[in-house]
C-alpha cells in the first residue's frame, strides 16, 4: 500500500529574505581554461576590494548570530586572488561565519593548507575522476591539469584536511559510474557531488544524452555506492531522501518552504541572485541580472526587492509552471534559472536538459536499481 | 520501464505517475534505505555545537558548496 501525496506541493513558493549562504567571487581569473566551464571572464584578473567584503560582512555578521551561515568563495579560481588578498577578504567577518571553498587544487601548496587549517576553511575540489577522465580539464595553453590537481589534493591528504569532490561527466556511459566511485574511495574524499555537465554560460556544448544511458549511469552509481558506501554521495543520498519520504507520506515536507536567494556578490560588488552561474552576462531582454551592488545598497534592502528584477518574476512564474505540471516537483523543487536560461532563453518555460540529466533521470535510475535490487527471500 | 515524458498534474494524488513509481520499488528501496542509515551512523563526521548531527539525510544542506535545492552547485 503505497502513501499519497497531498493536495499539490506546497514548498519552494516566493523568495526568503535571508539566505543560507553567500556566494562570493575573489577574482574573475582561472589559471585553467577547462573546455566545459560557464564562466565569460576567466582570462581576466578582476579582483575584489576589501570594500566590497566589508559591505557584505555587514549582513552576513548579522545573520551569522542567529543560525549558522556560510560564505562560498568561488571564482574563477578563489585562490589565483593570492593568500594575501584573501586574508584581507577574510578579514571582515565574524569567527561564526563558516567558509567553504571551491577550488581546481592546481594551486593548493602546504602554505595554502596551512592558510585553511589556521582558518577552519571547509574545501571541496574539482577533479573530473582518474587522469584519463580529465581530459577538459587543462590550463592556458591546452596542456593537461591533472598532475598539478593531483599534486594539490595530495598536500591536502599530507596535511590532514578533509575536502569534498565535484566531478564532472561530459558523456554518461557503461562502466563509468563504478570506475569513478572507485577513484573518488581512493582519492579519499567525504564527500561527492557528480554534475552531468550542463550547456550554460560560454559552455555551449549539447548536453542531451540518450534516456537510458544516463539512467544506468546512475544506476550504477547506487551499485558502486552501496558496496563501499564511505563517501556521502550528493546524488544518491538526496534521492534516497526523497524515495524515503514517499514511503512515509512526509514527501512534501522535504522541499524548503521558500526558494534560497542565494546572492552571488561579484568582484566591483555586484548581486545576482538564485543563479551565480549568470553573473556576468546580460541580455537585451533582461539587462545584466543584477538586483543591486553592495557598495551602494546593503545586502538586506537587496534580498527585500529581489522580486523588482525583471528576470527573477518569469523565474518565479516558470516555478508555479514545474509546480503545476511536472510530477518530479517534489523531489526538484523547480528547473533551475541558469539552466532555463541558457538551454532555453526564458525562465518561465519548464523541463530542461539538467532537469532530465541531473534529475528525472537520476531519480528513476535510483528506481531502477531499487526495483532490480529487491531482497530475496531466504 | 521509460523515464515519464508525458508529465501529469501532480495535485492529483491518485494520478502521481512518479509517487506510484516510488512505491512500486518500495521493497528495494526498503533494504537500500536501510543500508544508507547504517552507513551514516558509521560515518565519523563532527556534531555541531547545538548537538545536531551533521551526519544525516540533510549533510548537503550544510555544505553550501554542494546543495541546493534551487540552484546545484557546480
Amino acid at each position: 500500500m503505497g502513501a499519497q501525496q497531498p493536495i499539490g506541493w506546497s514548498g519552494m513558493r516566493g523568495i526568503a529574505t535571508v539566505p543560507t549562504y553567500v556566494v562570493m567571487q575573489p577574482t574573475t581569473l582561472c589559471n585553467l581554461d577547462c573546455s566545459y566551464c560557464y564562466l565569460p571572464f576567466r582570462r581576466d584578473d578582476q579582483r575584489m576590494p576589501v570594500t566590497v567584503a566589508e559591505a557584505v560582512a555587514v549582513s552576513v555578521n548579522a545573520w551569522a548570530r542567529t543560525g549558522r551561515f556560510s560564505v562560498v568563495w568561488h571564482g574563477g579560481e578563489p585562490l589565483a586572488a593570492g593568500r594575501d588578498r584573501f586574508a584581507a577578504l577574510l578579514a571582515p567577518f565574524d569567527g561564526c561565519v563558516e567558509h567553504h571553498i571551491q577550488t581546481n587544487a592546481t594551486l593548493i601548496d602546504d602554505a595554502w593548507c596551512e592558510f585553511f587549517a589556521d582558518r577552519d576553511i571547509r574545501v571541496s575540489v574539482s577533479v573530473d575522476g582518474p587522469e584519463q577522465r580529465n581530459g577538459d580539464r587543462v590550463n592556458r595553453g591546452g596542456h593537461p591539469a591533472y598532475d598539478r590537481i593531483s599534486r594539490g589534493i595530495g598536500a591536502l591528504r599530507r596535511h590532514g584536511i578533509p575536502f569534498s569532490a565535484l566531478c564532472v561527466v561530459g558523456r554518461p556511459e557503461p562502466g563509468l559510474a563504478a570506475e569513478l566511485y572507485d577513484y573518488f574511495l581512493d582519492l579519499g574524499c567525504d564527500v561527492l557531488g557528480i554534475n552531468v555537465e550542463e550547456l550554460e554560460g560560454v559552455n555551449t556544448r549539447a548536453n542531451r544524452h540518450p534516456a537510458e544511458a544516463v539512467r544506468a549511469f546512475w544506476a550504477e552509481l547506487v551499485a558502486a555506492w552501496r558496496r563501499d558506501p564511505r563517501i556521502h554521495l550528493r546524488e544518491i543520498e538526496w534521492s534516497l531522501r526523497y524515495a524515503g519520504a514517499v514511503l512515509d507520506g512526509t514527501a512534501d515536507e522535504v522541499l524548503p518552504r521558500r526558494l534560497d536567494p542565494i546572492p552571488t556578490v561579484a568582484y566591483d560588488g555586484s548581486v545576482v541572485l538564485l543563479s551565480p552561474e549568470l553573473a556576468g552576462f546580460s541580455d537585451p531582454r533582461y539587462g545584466d541580472f543584477t538586483s543591486g551592488n553592495v557598495l551602494v545598497t546593503p545586502m538586506d534592502d537587496i534580498l527585500a526587492g529581489a522580486i523588482r528584477t525583471p528576470w527573477i518574476r518569469e523565474f518565479l512564474d516558470g516555478v508555479e509552471a514545474c509546480r503545476s505540471t511536472c510530477p518530479y516537483f517534489g523531489f526538484c523543487g523547480g528547473a533551475h534559472a541558469a539552466n532555463r536560461y541558457f538551454e532555453r532563453g526564458r525562465f518561465d518555460v519548464t523541463a530542461t536538459d539538467h532537469c532530465r540529466n541531473s534529475k528525472m533521470r537520476l531519480l528513476e535510475g535510483v528506481l531502477d536499481h531499487a526495483r532490480d535490487h529487491e531482497p530475496t527471500a531466504v | 520501464m521509460p523515464e515519464i515524458t508525458n508529465p501529469r498534474p501532480s495535485d492529483r494524488a491518485e494520478t502521481d505517475p512518479v509517487t506510484a513509481r516510488v512505491n512500486d520499488a518500495r521493497a528495494g528501496l526498503a533494504a537500500l534505505l536501510q543500508e544508507a542509515e547504517v552507513a551514516r551512523r558509521q560515518r565519523a563526521e563532527s556534531t555541531s555545537e547545538d548537538g545536531t548531527a551533521v551526519c544525516a539525510w540533510n549533510h548537503f544542506e550544510n555544505i553550501p558548496t554542494f546543495y541546493n535545492w534551487n540552484n546545484r552547485p557546480r
